[in-house]
């Protein structure tokens, strides 16, 4: 067993969770959202580090990270690091929830919930920056960081596309979407085809045996 | 037991340690107090300076452990400027209430107006009170909290005592305070710095290097985790256990009234 000094994870937890309530109070829509999950506390075990987490979602503007708490938890997950690295990256978490390795006791509702508040929060980094600089410098370095956000969003769609048509149309790794679905149903027919001449055959044998018996 | 023996236990009786020296039992708690009327204005930022801002994250752990819910009512004895209380008071809510208690003066004081500051008040109550001889009704408090307190206290076992009493059936005691380091090297490192560094930081910060030596020859002073332990359970606390933080050089001490 892993003995963690609790000093060094309640300091990270206490960054994280400053991090997240900025990021929070900087995300009008995000707030809303997770307004209607108040009151929710998640508990999250990883595995391979030992390590039992707490979110508790006080209000929209406020979250928690705890490392003891002992209120029963609305949805409790137990995964290795991998898991939920994967979870977190997901753009259909319910089916990574399914797929992974992932166990989970109580709602999943809370916790997919949870993932694309997170996962959508868009950040309006410019209100702090103007603070912090003055009207003409915030607005200059957060239009500049706005750019970037996009250029970085766009970036990755760009590099999702063309890997996935290198692996497609380049490599022949993979098959195309469609094939691969005429495939399935290829083989769903054929299933659905070999369990109907079984039965005939079973009928057929059971007829034979039944005309024997007669004569 | 000669005479000679005897006198010896007498004297024991009548003195008790104020950080590396003895004194009498009853001049134990004026030089206390002496010694945090002196460094009340600067405590907080002097604690942040010789922990490194650590003593922070010490307290969230304990916060933690206190599993305080709203309409709970909190106790933070030795509770002096206030950090925890703040905490508290949000935890426990409106219908909840929490007793910043401490026997100087003038760290209440300092207290009280910084929860003023933060905006910490309506459920707060300031009580000028010693641990030894807690003002509070039977059963009457849901968690107590002391940090950095305990080893303050002339006679703690009573102190122990006064604090069972005055916690409600299945209440708990978290006693955050320095201990002994669980590495030897760390312990040596840590030495040099309590008895070196320590009194210049006092020295430069709050001109008072004599307040900080014995603030630290109190942490050595006070007993290590196993025997803190042992001296909840003697009081009658349950389920007595303890968690070593920064390598043992604080730990946080947990217990239950049955």
């Amino acid at each position: 067993m892993i003995q963690h000094d609790p000093a060094l994870l309640i300091a990270a937890l206490a960054a994280a969770e400053r991090a997240l309530n900025q990021a929070i109070a900087l995300a009008p829509t995000s707030q809303q959202e997770l307004d209607a999950l108040s009151g929710t506390l998640l508990g999250i075990e990883i595995t391979s580090l030992d390590l039992i987490l707490y979110i508790d979602i006080v209000s929209g503007t406020e979250v928690r990270l705890m490392m003891h708490c002992e209120r029963t938890a609305d949805a409790f997950v137990r995964g290795s690091m991998e898991d939920f690295a994967a979870l977190a990256a997901s753009d259909d978490p319910a089916a990574t929830l399914i797929n992974s390795g992932i166990e989970l006791e109580g709602r999943s509702t809370s916790l997919i919930n949870l993932q694309q508040v997170i996962s959508k929060m868009d950040v309006d980094w410019e209100a702090p920056l103007v603070e912090a600089l003055g009207d003409v410098t915030g607005h200059q370095l957060a239009q500049t960081l706005r750019r970037f956000f996009h250029w970085s969003e766009g970036a990755r769609a760009s590099l999702k596309r063309q890997l996935s048509e290198y692996l497609l149309e380049e490599g022949r790794l993979t098959p195309p979407k469609a094939e691969l679905e005429f495939f399935y149903d290829s083989v769903q027919s054929l299933s659905m085809r070999v369990e109907r001449a079984q039965q005939q055959v079973e009928k057929l044998i059971a007829k034979a045996a039944a005309s024997r018996k007669t004569s | 037991m000669s005479d000679e023996q005897a006198t010896a236990a007498d004297r024991e009786q009548d003195t008790t340690d104020f950080g590396f020296t003895r004194v009498d039992r009853e001049a134990k708690a004026g030089m206390v107090r002496g010694v945090f009327d002196s460094v009340a204005s600067r405590y907080d930022l002097m604690n942040d300076l010789m922990s490194g801002g650590v003593h922070r994250l010490w307290k969230r752990f304990t916060i933690e452990l206190s599993a305080a819910r709203p309409g709970q009512t909190i106790l933070d004895i030795a509770g002096g400027t206030g950090d925890l209380a703040a905490r508290f008071s949000k935890l426990v809510g409106p219908e909840g209430k929490v007793i910043l208690a401490d026997i100087n003066a003038a760290m209440l004081e300092v207290g009280r107006d910084r929860l003023i500051d933060k905006g910490a008040t309506g459920n707060i109550e300031v009580v000028q009170a010693d641990a030894q001889a807690l003002p509070f009704e039977d059963n009457s408090i849901d968690c107590i909290t002391i940090a950095f307190g305990l080893r303050n206290v002339t006679d703690k076992d009573m102190a122990l005592r006064s604090m069972l009493r005055v916690l409600r059936p299945g209440g708990r005691l978290l006693v955050l305070e320095f201990s002994k380091p669980v590495s030897p090297l760390l312990g040596k490192v840590y030495d040099q710095y309590s008895f070196q560094i320590l009194p210049a930081m006092g020295r430069l910060i709050a001109q008072d290097a004599d307040s900080y030596r014995y603030l630290a020859e109190s942490i050595r002073k006070h007993p290590d985790q196993d025997t803190l332990m042992g001296m909840m359970e003697d009081a009658g606390f349950m389920e007595c256990r303890y968690h070593n933080m920064t390598g043992g050089i604080v730990a946080v001490h947990q217990g239950f009234k049955a």
